[in-house]
This record gives C-alpha cells, sequence and structure tokens, in this order.
C-alpha cells in the first residue's frame, strides 16, 4: 500500500530517515513551513528556509523516492513578532505561486493572541487571492478553544471548509471539526498528540472521511514512520484496507490536489530514483554508488 | 522595581564573592566605566564575557531574592543595571531585546533573571512575554519561576498561556511568584479543559492542576 505522510518536516530529518520511509511504503511527502526551535529573527533568514523547502529538501527526497511537496506560511509562533510578520507575508504572495507549494500553511493559533488572529485572518486571504488550500495548526495550550476559535474564524472570513485541513486533533476536537466540513489532520506522535492506538478508537468511531494522519516529525523526539505504523495498529485492529488506503493515502492525494499543483498521474506512479543526479553540484552521496531505477 | 531587588553594588557583592581576583577586578572595572556602558556593543560583549569569568555557582542576593541565580547572572545583572541607569527608556528597551535576541541560552537565562533588578521592569515586559513561547525549558524558567515581573505586570492571556505552559512542561507552578493572586475564572476553565483533554486520551493529569484549582477555590 502507498502512504503519504502529509506533515513531517524532512529538514530536521536524516537520510537514514529517507530510506527507512521509502522502505516502509511512503511515496509522497507534504513538509509544511514552520518555525525552527527558535524564532527567527529575520526576513531574509525565511526567504532562505522557504527557498530551501522547494530547492534542495525536494531533491533529497527525490534521490529516496519520495515526492515532496509543501506549504508556505507564517507559523503563529512566529506571528507575534509583527516587524518581522510583515515582512514575511510581503515576499509570501511570490513563494505561494511557485511549483510544489500545496496549501498556505502551517497558520493559526499558538497563544491565541489578537497578532495572530491578524496574521491568520491576513493568510487567509492570500489562501484565496492565490486559490490554495490551508494547513492549520491547532495550539497545545487551551487546545479545544482554540479549535473551535479557528473554525469560528474560518466561517466568519466565509473560507470554504473544504478547503481547510485543521491539524493535530485529538478526542476532543475532531467532532467539532468534522461537524464544520473541514479535514481533520492527526499528529502521531511518541508521547504528546495523539498514539496509534488512540487514532484506531477515533477510526472506528468516526471512519475515514476528511480524516488523515501524519508524523509530524521534526528536530523534536518524533517518529517519522508513524503513518506507517498508524496502517498497521489500524490493519491489526481488523479496520478495513479501503479505509486505511483512505486515510493514508487517497485522503491527502484529494485535500492537496485542490490546490492544482498535484499532478494526479504523476503522484499515482512511483518515482524512479537517480542517484547520479546533483542539486547546485551537490549529491546526497557521500562515497556510495548510486542507485539507479528505471 | 521591586524595592527588595538588590541594588547595584549588591549585585556585585554576590557575583565577585566566590570569583576570582581576576574577574572581580574586570566587574568593578566595568561597571564604573561611563564610556563602555553607554556603548551598546561594549555591553553586548561583556555580557557575554561574564560567564568566561564567573562560574555557575549559586549566589544568594539577599532575603526574598530568587534562589538559584548564578555568580554569572549576577555579574551580568550588574553590567546591564549600570548601563540600564545611564541610557534613554528607549534605548534601554531595545538593549534587552538585543541582548535576549541574540544571546546563546545562558545569555538568555540571565537576561530574564536581571528583569528583575531594572528600574521600571513594565518597559521590559515584551521580552518576558516573548520569553514564555521558548521550547527551552531553562529559559522558561527563568522568567516563570521566583520572578516577580509576569504575576505584576503581565496582561491576562499571556499570565493565563504561562501558567498552562508550565503545568504542559511539567515546570512546578508552586514557584511561580504571585500566582494566588492572579488565578481568574478563564485560568481556572483553562486548566480544568487541559485536565479534561488528558483524561479523554486516557493520560493522567498533572498534581499542579489540582495545585492551581485549590488556590483558586481558596481564594474565591
Amino acid at each position: 500500500m502507498k502512504l503519504f505522510d502529509p506533515h513531517i518536516h524532512m529538514t530536521s530529518r536524516t537520510t537514514d530517515d529517507y530510506e527507512a520511509m521509502a522502505r516502509a511504503g511512503i511515496a509522497a511527502v507534504v513538509e509544511p513551513a514552520f518555525w525552527v526551535g527558535q524564532p527567527r529573527t529575520h526576513v531574509g533568514t525565511f526567504e532562505d528556509y522557504f527557498l530551501s523547502l522547494l530547492g534542495w529538501e525536494r531533491f533529497r527526497a527525490s534521490q529516496f523516492g519520495i515526492r515532496h511537496y509543501c506549504t508556505m506560511g507564517l507559523n503563529p509562533k512566529e506571528a507575534n513578532d509583527a516587524k518581522l510578520a510583515d515582512g514575511v507575508l510581503e515576499i509570501l504572495p511570490t513563494y505561494l505561486e511557485k511549483q510544489g507549494v500545496v496549501a498556505v500553511g502551517e497558520i493559526g493559533y499558538d497563544d491565541q493572541t489578537p497578532t495572530e488572529e491578524h496574521y491568520l485572518v491576513r493568510q487567509l486571504e492570500l489562501a484565496r487571492a492565490h486559490e490554495l488550500p490551508v494547513l492549520i495548526h491547532t495550539p497545545h495550550r487551551d487546545k479545544k478553544r482554540g479549535t473551535i476559535r479557528t473554525l469560528e474564524v474560518l466561517r466568519a472570513h466565509g473560507f470554504p471548509m473544504e478547503l481547510a485541513l485543521v491539524d493535530h486533533n485529538n478526542e476532543e476536537t475532531l467532532p467539532h471539526v468534522l461537524d464544520a466540513g473541514a479535514w481533520a489532520g492527526h499528529s502521531i506522535y511518541p508521547k504528546t498528540k495523539m498514539d496509534e492506538h488512540r487514532m484506531v478508537t477515533l477510526v472506528q468511531r468516526y471512519g475515514s472521511e476528511r480524516i488523515l494522519v501524519n508524523s509530524a516529525a521534526d528536530w523534536g523526539v518524533s517518529d517519522p514512520l508513524k503513518v506507517p505504523k498508524t496502517a498497521k495498529a489500524m490493519r491489526e485492529a481488523g479496520i478495513d484496507d479501503t479505509i486505511i488506503a483512505a486515510i493514508c493515502w487517497g485522503n491527502p492525494v484529494a485535500f492537496f490536489a485542490q490546490s492544482g499543483r498535484l499532478d494526479l498521474a504523476e503522484i499515482a506512479s512511483a518515482a524512479s530514483v537517480d542517484q547520479r543526479q546533483l542539486w547546485e553540484g551537490n549529491s546526497v552521496l557521500r562515497g556510495q554508488a548510486p542507485v539507479v531505477e528505471d | 522595581m521591586d524595592p527588595r531587588a538588590p541594588a547595584l553594588d549588591e549585585l556585585v557583592a554576590a557575583a565577585t564573592r566566590g570569583a576570582s581576583e581576576r574577574a572581580a577586578s574586570w566587574l568593578r572595572e566595568v561597571v564604573d566605566d561611563e564610556v563602555r556602558l553607554v556603548d551598546d556593543n561594549a555591553v553586548r560583549l561583556a555580557f557575554a564575557r561574564a560567564a568566561r569569568l564567573f562560574g555557575d555557582e549559586t549566589v544568594v542576593l539577599g532575603p526574598g531574592s530568587a534562589a538559584d541565580w548564578s555568580a554569572t547572572d549576577a555579574a551580568r545583572a550588574a553590567v546591564l543595571l549600570g548601563a540600564v541607569q545611564r541610557i534613554d527608556d528607549e534605548r534601554a528597551v531595545a538593549l534587552v531585546e538585543t541582548l535576549y535576541r541574540a544571546g546563546e541560552l545562558g545569555e538568555q537565562v540571565s537576561v530574564l533573571r536581571a528583569l528583575a533588578v531594572l528600574p521600571d521592569p513594565q518597559r521590559f515586559v515584551g521580552v518576558a512575554v516573548e520569553a514564555c513561547r521558548t521550547n527551552t525549558e531553562p529559559v522558561f524558567r527563568a522568567i516563570a519561576h521566583d520572578h516577580p515581573v509576569p504575576a505584576r505586570h503581565f496582561p491576562a492571556l499571556a499570565f493565563h498561556q504561562m501558567v498552562l505552559k508550565a503545568i504542559f512542561l511539567g515546570v512546578p507552578v508552586a514557584r511561580i511568584v504571585g500566582l494566588r493572586g492572579r488565578i481568574d475564572d478563564e485560568l481556572v476553565r483553562m486548566v480544568e479543559g487541559y485536565a479534561s483533554e488528558r483524561r479523554a486520551a486516557g493520560r493522567s493529569v498533572p498534581d499542579d492542576v489540582d495545585l492551581v484549582l485549590r488556590l483558586a477555590k481558596e481564594s474565591s
């Protein structure tokens, strides 16, 4: 079964991770722009980060047979620095037009400040202007209210719910997101957020419609194989393969295809690996024999 | 400023008590140097350098003061206080912001602790609130623990988020100064919401949830 990890920060991961992911069946990933563990202090740092998602990281993924797409946006944590945030929003439109960008994100609330809300709304407007779906981060603290507030903001601005993927859900937020008509992501984490077995219970209760799972793996303690592990847990619990395939492949493809930037024929075919390729003169190899597939 | 906050002499005394003669004379020279203290780059350099001369040993700043300042924190607070006393408001805020933004983890901790001894600390509340967004626990604790500024100067939303983050990270809320006086219905709602989310996930509820709810009941 082909698997899709619709939220993973590959810039923080190693080539060992790419190899293990490819072996476990992951054929496509979406890497949302997010914060990098500590606040950036210059707009230029954002720009270089955006470029690395579009350039080197996409190339790195391709070297392991994984199709790499990304989302572009100003994350809520750094949105609280208004001077920086205005600068980022100024450069963002250009990046939203680039190939491989399949949504605006991660956007949303962190501390749920008025400043965060301002940049959330401005980026919803950008998503409409650039005809893109949005990937929405929900806060760690005061999560249920933050999720409900997010849905209210989407409604108040008439943002089409079918173009919104609200992420990091748990038992208390999922029913609200589904009732609103948005798509619901679940970040399967070793300790916090959601785990495989709780996810099985949620799928048994709510089915597969508009439901996605991801690893949200980054520079913290996280596991890039959580999508295959959740698929396995679902299978072991007797969940039908068609439901697993919808959650782990069909739904993310359908959601991000709304960007018009995800070629359905291309993604349906296996990406061929040619490790002889170079990116700006750089190879991911360090003396190994390049793998070349037809 | 906290009326119990140590003055510059006390900070220098605390820092130098266990320090080498070289370190002690360096610090006395810096805090007496009228030229250096109004030169932001020189202050930044001295702030960074302090850790090479002073250690991590805990120093006692006098009754009622934060318990776990290091000699380096005290030396840096002396330098920063000396500088802030000599420059206007706008420059003082910019200096504190720069020291925090461009600081490594130890410098960030020192800046946050120093806010407790600077005059008119409400000027620096932006840095203090921003520090609560850190992912780094020692930096978070430097503002959340044993610090007079949050309870006295944080807007409600920032104070609530700080308490909730402390519970979330397992950083004891008992060391949040003035917690009892800042508990309100909104904070109670947020803390109860967190407990409910943990129960729905089949997870344990941290003891500090009960502590906050008990304090709320006692003060209502």
